[in-house]
């Protein structure tokens, strides 16, 4: 056996990731997303350090001085927003946004108790994975990332039934609708969704994604919008927020996720 | 826990192990001998999105289309010998008598008219889909609504009495705490939901698949953890990839492998799932056949140690391909070519007698590309199948031991300066550690407070391990 220890790496590979790391560091660029108001700043640093243990005590603190909206709007998305900065930047990884949204999540519902009725949100999303799919984990990821950004989400959970898709899309008027698919075989529900849903007169955008799923299968069918990781999800929303259709959100995808759009 | 544990390793050092070689070899199908002194190409594919339709249009593609292209190929290479692998689709675990049934047996059917033209050894594994819900429960009579752990226990016997030479799975138990854990970074989470949930699922269900291959004379082959370490594995991704770090899933696959082990102390007899990863540690502890993915499956995923995972095969596969067309032919076909010549290297270097400088050139190219390739260099997935069997009595006890033998030989290299590290990876190396080291010592202390933290873990309900 040869002695591993002697062969240098330097000459077999170039770690890319590591010349890439970011010198920046985190409270810098977390610092112009945090309130002044040093009780709402406590509110955002838990969700920014992801306290979700202990986050509960700072905004029941918070609610005594400030109405549930603005502990909400200015305390808990304000963390948010530093952690989604961090992790566009590649500072912080997924478990940073995951950790800190189950703690703002944790937040967010102590203030809607004081509130006395939900929030206000920017629009509903519908979530599934394919009928025949049990794998979710890319779904359950793009959730987070969409409650993050001030979405609420409606999750259909794994293995939806088409019909069922259609139904629930049909009453409900979404936003937007969303399916993720592993295999190939599984993929093949979202054109048959698409188009009972246009028989229905819906046209709501249909974002696809998953493994087996690319741009073009997606784009072969009315509705569809392709996304090609979880993290694409809010840029593609939020112009279906500003009142793209389905068609203009496709034609411009390119410029949507480089941000020139 | 189960009762066959392995009560030594089956090597008596690392370095007595290599690709082409199993302790326990296995001659099964058209010919086909496993882990017999020579590396077979195990080849795998999907259908195109449309042809689930129907079980005509299914056949068509699987049979007349995939299986006939494949052995044309095998062919017109000279390559001696193929194992062809069906890892089956939705549509054939949900109906197995309608879907399933009719491409089993076209299969074999092709398979045995090239076998008596050319003599070529064959032989077709086919690998169960699960599609068990942990919401509506992975134990039979708990999923009303499908019945699905009925229908995969359905399926795995139809294909093991209409042509199946080897039956496998890559089964999901405990994979909903580990999807959950894995995206919060929580190694104690991943080792309840894998290393003991997973451990328990397959001691419930791996008994049964060998009483179907038995009953049917045929190899119950092995399992993988593609629910969980691969999808951590993906999801470390490459250098431009942010989703965790990679020092967190080299972790997991280390646990992954006591839990993967389970299917040998029930009775499989290799070879196990090509897409575990984990194949070498649990080679290492096991002796059986061992067939792995890397370089020659880039048609399916990226992955971070192409040479070095061929270092103990006994078959090469491409993991998976779909069926279409390519300038070399199909798909299948250039994808054989690719694995197929590399299993034709692999055996020369024997004939040689220079496999083990062939498996150390493998393992040198990529040994410091990642952690997780680091710890899978056959000298260190050794000593992490140690671990396991020093720790044998206890699911949660070996499954710790592994993924924290993983952790302190990452920090060891780290130290010395020859695996390096980014700061995030360092970072959730030195959590993984603390984390590790503060669990408890007896397995019941563990699970209590384990089955507390995760109760809230959505889709997680003990009943499904009879907890």
């Amino acid at each position: 056996m040869l002695d591993f220890d002697n062969i240098s790496s330097d000459a077999l590979l170039t770690r890319y990731d590591i010349i890439a790391e970011s010198k920046e560091k985190p409270e810098t660029i977390a610092e112009k997303h945090l309130p002044k108001d040093p009780i709402l700043r406590k509110v955002a640093e838990d969700v920014l350090h992801m306290k979700y243990k202990t986050i509960e005590e700072n905004v029941s603190a918070a609610l005594k001085d400030n109405i549930p909206e603005d502990v909400i709007e200015k305390g808990l998305l304000k963390g948010m927003d530093a952690v989604s900065e961090l992790y566009n930047r590649g500072i912080y990884y997924l478990p940073h946004v995951m950790v800190s949204a189950d703690a703002m999540d944790r937040g967010i519902k102590l203030a809607e108790e004081a509130l006395g009725a939900g929030r206000r949100t920017k629009g509903e999303i519908i979530m599934h994975a394919a009928e025949g799919d049990p794998h979710d984990i890319g779904k359950n990821i793009a959730a987070v990332l969409l409650k993050s950004n001030g979405y609420s989400v409606l999750d259909m959970g794994k293995d939806v039934a088409v019909d069922d898709v259609v139904d629930k899309v049909t009453e409900r008027k979404p936003l937007v609708v969303t399916g993720t698919a592993l295999m190939t075989t599984t993929m093949s529900a979202f054109p048959r969704i698409a188009e009972k849903l246009q028989i229905n007169g819906v046209e709501t955008p249909f974002i696809c994604a998953g493994g087996a799923v690319n741009r073009e299968y997606v784009e072969s069918y009315p509705l569809g919008i392709y996304a090609d990781k979880a993290a694409n999800g809010p840029n593609l929303v939020n112009k279906a927020l500003d009142g793209w259709d389905w068609k203009k959100i496709r034609d411009k995808w390119d410029g949507i996720l480089s941000g020139s759009e | 826990m189960s009762v066959n544990e392995f009560k030594k390793m089956a090597y008596s050092s690392a370095d007595e192990m290599v690709f082409g070689e199993s302790k326990h070899p296995k001659h099964y199908g058209l010919g086909l001998k496993v882990g017999a002194g020579f590396v077979v190409p195990e080849i795998n594919f999907a259908p195109r999105p449309g042809t689930e339709k129907t079980p005509e249009s299914l056949v068509r593609e699987y049979v007349d289309y995939i299986t006939k292209d494949v052995l044309e190929r095998a062919i017109t290479l000279g390559f001696p010998a193929i194992q062809i692998e069906n890892e089956h689709i939705f549509q054939m675990v949900n109906d197995p008598e309608k879907f399933e049934k009719p491409v089993v047996i076209g299969q074999k059917e092709i398979m045995q008219e090239y076998h008596d033209e050319y003599g070529i050894a064959c032989a077709i594994r086919h690998t169960i889909a699960d599609p068990r819900l942990h919401e509506e429960g992975l134990r039979l009579g708990m999923d009303t609504k499908h019945t699905y752990p009925e229908k995969m226990m359905r399926a795995f016997e139809v294909a093991a009495s209409n042509g199946a030479d080897v039956i496998s799975i890559e089964s999901v138990g405990g994979k909903e705490v580990a999807d959950h854990a894995v995206v919060r970074q929580d190694i104690k989470g991943w080792l309840f939901g894998i290393g003991y949930l997973g451990s328990l699922d397959m001691e419930w269900l791996w008994p049964q698949i060998v009483d179907i291959a038995n009953k049917n004379n045929i190899v119950p082959g092995g399992d993988t953890n593609c629910a969980g370490a691969n999808t951590a594995m993906f999801m470390a991704g490459g250098y431009m990839d942010r989703d965790i770090p990679r020092t967190f899933a080299a972790v997991t696959r280390a646990i992954a492998a006591a839990r993967t082990l389970v299917a040998y102390e029930c009775g499989a007899t290799g070879p196990d799932k090509d897409c575990g990863y984990e194949g070498p540690i649990v080679k290492a502890i096991s002796g059986f056949p061992s067939s792995q993915e890397g370089k020659g499956a880039q048609c399916a995923h990226c992955d971070m140690m192409g040479n070095l995972i061929a270092q103990t095969c006994d078959l090469w596969s491409n993991e998976s391909v779909e069926y279409h067309p390519e300038f070399g032919g199909s798909s299948v076909q250039c994808w054989l070519g690719v694995i197929g010549y590399e299993a034709a290297l692999m055996n020369a270097s024997k004939q040689l007698k220079s496999e083990k400088t062939l498996r150390d050139i493998y393992v040198a190219s990529d040994r410091f590309r990642s952690p997780e390739a680091f710890i899978l260099s056959f000298d260190n997935a050794y000593k992490i199948g140690q671990a396991i069997v020093e720790n044998n009595g206890s699911y949660y006890l070996r499954a710790k031991a592994a993924g924290l033998k993983a952790a302190e030989l990452i920090e060891e290299s780290s130290n010395e300066g020859k695996l390096k590290l980014s700061a995030q990876e360092k970072d959730a190396l030195d959590r993984i550690l603390l984390d590790l080291r503060s669990l408890p010592s007896e397995e019941g202390k563990f699970v209590d407070w384990a089955l507390k933290e995760y109760a809230d873990v959505p889709a997680f309900n003990p009943k499904n391990y009879e907890l």
